[in-house]
């Protein structure tokens, strides 16, 4: 009963269909387990953590470094930022846009530098559905690679106040 | 029904005990009329007190739950931004911190007075604890309703509320903490008076394992809380996000294993009650426990996964632990749970095919089917979707997505609060000595909360598949540089999901008002068993 | 311990173990729980081996 002391001698072995379902689920939870190492060598969508501090200053200049050497053009009045293949890009997350726009080959591989200058914001990639954290004083990298042609947006979906909802993003694939 | 709780005579339990008194000072206690087990009075002030502060807490929290939902389903859009975040933090507070924790205090009294036939350790302690959380509570519920505090439960740095919010959580987990050190001290005097032979029961262990991890989780609280509390005050010049993330979800993640173990214990109590189950294999159960206390830890990495400054390796160890040992701990309690179950039903006589036993267990008591719905909506929608949106790489598609929500609700809602109502409908009848109004309604409520809760989990989760952010007023995006927007799919999952949380919340509001009804009016219960459910 | 409670103890033990095989209900349950659980889990490892590549 198990509201009461349980029998003296309690302690035995499990047996049964219980001792059957408790290997069968050991066996699940080994796979579960291996499936990320596994994942992390074979597979290509992993989140590394790749990062280093910067502060959200040296980082804002970074931006508008990235901004001013690789603009090709405007949409809504932001500037539109294509970085060589292979190499670096900037996002920049702040209240309450990302910024700037970013062109991008499909099929190249980017080292994409996303920090925040004031809260924390949620890098979500739509309609593909990636999400990453970003967080100031963390220049996270993302080693990058679009697979599909089109225009994606980005939406914030880490809650930065009150005008988080009206903070988007666009990366254009070609 | 003839008996109103199920308990058989159990000879090889009796056998063993050799009536062991209780340690009661005189006229501090008194034998339940129904099943006979000792009640400190003492404990059965304070399970009342915190049982009615965490109704109290359901109610401010199921208001805005029903508010922000209508926000959320977009053919409504109810409330402004402001009162929409605002809202957003009120709910998570009153609802995860603040309802849980006031029933979990409640829960740890019970199991360890009345189960081990002890008295409370201390009655200081418990006021203590009791005006320190209460007053926790309202100071955070003031300050959010005030403006103050517009940065959800989470308030991640360097987002910043009001200090009076970070010092009322602070009151809150310290007025826990006392509480459940006061379950400690009355778990060390019940050994010491010998009120008890042998091992504890399984409920006391498991509630034991809960209040082993509240000891951890409460102290990572302490650990965070204090140095931002400090920075609100410019004390501290400044709070690392990434270090804030990781020692808050020490306190975020592990407490929901202190509300998994306290599930757990409570369908093994409702279990016993409604169907007269035991455990086929005490160490099996107890077993799994263990699991829980050893293998928890840092599965705050699991809120982490897609951060940066953390590592690929430390992602994946901690998320598994090289094993996935918390997860099968799970996976056994939901087996031994519904075999215990089983094997009492077949043991009455109800053989019939695969599932007679379960087409004939009492559907009508509402202590059963809380139970047993919270079991099926904890293991098949709370379980599958939580280990899947933990596991390192899959959390790309759904960090901060509606599926997260969509997940613990069907966790810590579905879940634990369903097994928490089931509780009520015996803890009113035998602790307040109140019997409940219109029985017919209460048979329905846990059906009305089951359903709804599944329909408004499934609809979050799938619009989170979309997509859809959590925590977010507008997903038309009106007015922004870009507007993304979001298809007719995601559109008809928050339809459901509204729909859903319309009928959990007519469930959640039947609750209380058939709970307070009872307990301010009920027909009192004295020298009688309570009518059986 | 006398022998003739160790075999009481047996006797007993035995009649337990017998009882707790009698839970087809709830294996059938737990194998589909389980069956769920695999494919949810996998169909979201095919979902996330279509988005971009990053590491
Ligand atoms: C009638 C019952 C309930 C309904 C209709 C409901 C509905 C909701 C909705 C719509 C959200 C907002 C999702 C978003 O926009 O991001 C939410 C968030 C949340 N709910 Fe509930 N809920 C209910 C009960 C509960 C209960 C009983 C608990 C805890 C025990 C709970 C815990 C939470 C938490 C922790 C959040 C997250 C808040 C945040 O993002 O900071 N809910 N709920
Ligand atoms: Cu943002
Ligand atoms: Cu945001």
């Amino acid at each position: 009963m198990s509201i009461h002391a349980p029998e003296a001698n309690w302690f035995k072995p499990p047996s049964g269909a219980e001792r059957t379902w408790i290997g069968l689920a050991l066996a699940w939870c080994l796979v579960l387990s291996i499936m990320m190492p596994y994942w992390h060598f074979k597979g290509k969508q992993n989140s590394t953590g790749d990062s280093y501090r910067v502060t959200p200053a040296a980082f804002a200049a970074r931006v508008e470094q990235f901004v001013k050497t690789n603009k090709v053009a405007e949409i809504n009045g932001v500037p539109v930022v294509e970085p060589s293949p292979g190499g670096d890009a900037y996002l920049q997350g702040q209240m309450w846009r990302w910024y700037p726009a970013l062109k991008l080959r499909v099929n190249q591989t980017y080292r994409l530098h996303i920090s925040s200058t004031d809260l924390q914001h949620g890098f979500s990639l739509q309609p593909m559905n990636m999400n990453f954290q970003v967080l100031p004083g963390y220049d996270h990298v993302l080693t990058i690679t679009p697979t599909m042609k089109g225009e994606y947006s980005i939406v914030c979906n880490e809650f930065c106040g009150i005008g988080h909802h009206l903070m988007t993003g666009k990366i254009i694939v070609e | 029904m003839a008996n109103a709780v199920a308990i058989p005579a159990s000879h090889e339990e009796s056998e063993v005990i050799t009536k062991p008194v209780g340690n009661h000072a005189a006229g501090n206690s008194r034998t339940c009329d129904t099943t006979g087990l000792p009640v400190c009075l003492t404990a059965q002030l304070f399970i009342r007190l915190n049982a009615v502060l965490g109704v109290v807490a359901l109610l401010a929290g199921g208001i805005a739950a029903l508010l922000i939902a209508l926000t959320r389903w977009p053919a409504v859009h109810l409330l402004d931004p402001v009162w929409y975040y605002r809202l957003t933090t009120f709910h998570g507070l009153n609802m995860l911190i603040f309802w849980i924790l006031f029933m979990e205090v409640g829960i740890l009294y019970f199991a360890s007075t009345t189960l081990l036939n002890s008295r409370l350790f201390s009655k200081g302690m418990a006021w203590a604890s009791f005006v320190m959380m209460v007053a926790g509570a309202v100071l955070v519920d003031v300050t959010i309703l005030g403006g103050k505090a517009d940065v959800m439960m989470t308030s991640y740095v360097p987002l910043k509320a009001h200090s009076n919010f970070y010092l009322g959580i602070i009151l809150v987990a310290v007025g826990t903490l006392i509480g459940v050190a006061n379950f400690f001290g009355t778990l060390y005097i019940a050994k010491r008076d010998k009120t008890y032979a042998g091992s504890v029961p399984l409920v006391v262990f498991g509630a034991t394992a809960a209040a082993i991890i509240a000891v951890v989780t409460l102290l990572h609280g302490a650990l965070v809380m204090i140095p931002t509390w400090l920075w609100s005050m410019d004390i501290l010049k400044e709070v690392d996000a990434g270090w804030y993330r990781l020692v808050w979800w020490g306190l975020g993640h592990q407490s929901q294993q202190v509300n998994v173990c306290a599930m757990v214990s409570v369908w093994y109590f409702l279990a016993t009650l409604t169907t007269g189950a035991k455990p086929l294999n005490q160490a099996v159960c107890r077993g799994a426990f263990v699991l829980y206390i050893l293998f928890i830890n840092l599965a705050s990495a699991h809120h982490l996964l897609v951060d940066p400054g953390v590592g690929a390796s430390w992602k994946i160890w901690n998320t598994s632990y090289a094993m996935y040992l918390a997860v099968l701990a799970s996976m056994i309690h939901g087996f031994t749970v519904p075999a215990s179950v089983e094997t009492a039903m077949r043991k009455k006589g109800h053989n019939r095919g695969l599932f007679g036993w379960l087409a004939a267990a009492p559907w009508k008591n509402p202590g059963f089917s809380a139970f047993f719905l919270s079991l099926l909506i904890f293991g098949f929608i709370g379980g599958i979707t939580g280990v899947t949106l933990g596991t390192q790489q899959i959390n790309i598609l759904a960090h901060n997505t509606l599926r997260i929500p969509g997940h613990f609700h069907s966790t810590v809602v579905g879940g634990t609060s369903l097994a928490f109502m089931g509780l009520a409908y015996y803890v009113v009848p035998l602790i307040f000595k109140r019997e409940y109004y219109a029985r017919g309604l209460a048979r329905v409520q846990p059906y009305l909360f089951a359903v709804g809760i599944v329909l408004m989990s499934l609809g979050m989760s799938f619009a989170g598949s979309y997509g859809v952010p959590r925590r977010h007023w507008d997903i038309e995006f009106t007015g922004a540089q870009f507007a993304p927007g979001f298809g007719s799919g995601a559109h008809v999952m928050l339809g459901l999901m509204g729909v859903g949380a319309v009928i959990a919340f007519v469930g959640l509001l039947t609750f209380i008002l058939l709970t307070v009804a009872a307990v301010f009016f009920g027909k009192k219960i004295e020298n009688r068993a309570m009518t059986p459910w | 311990m006398p022998e003739n409670e160790e075999k009481a103890a047996e006797v007993f033990a035995h009649e337990h173990e017998e009882e707790e095989h009698k839970t087809p209900g709830t294996v059938v349950l737990t194998l589909a729980l389980l069956i769920s659980f695999a494919v949810y889990y996998f169909a979201n490892w095919k979902a996330l081996a279509d988005v971009w590549h990053v590491r």
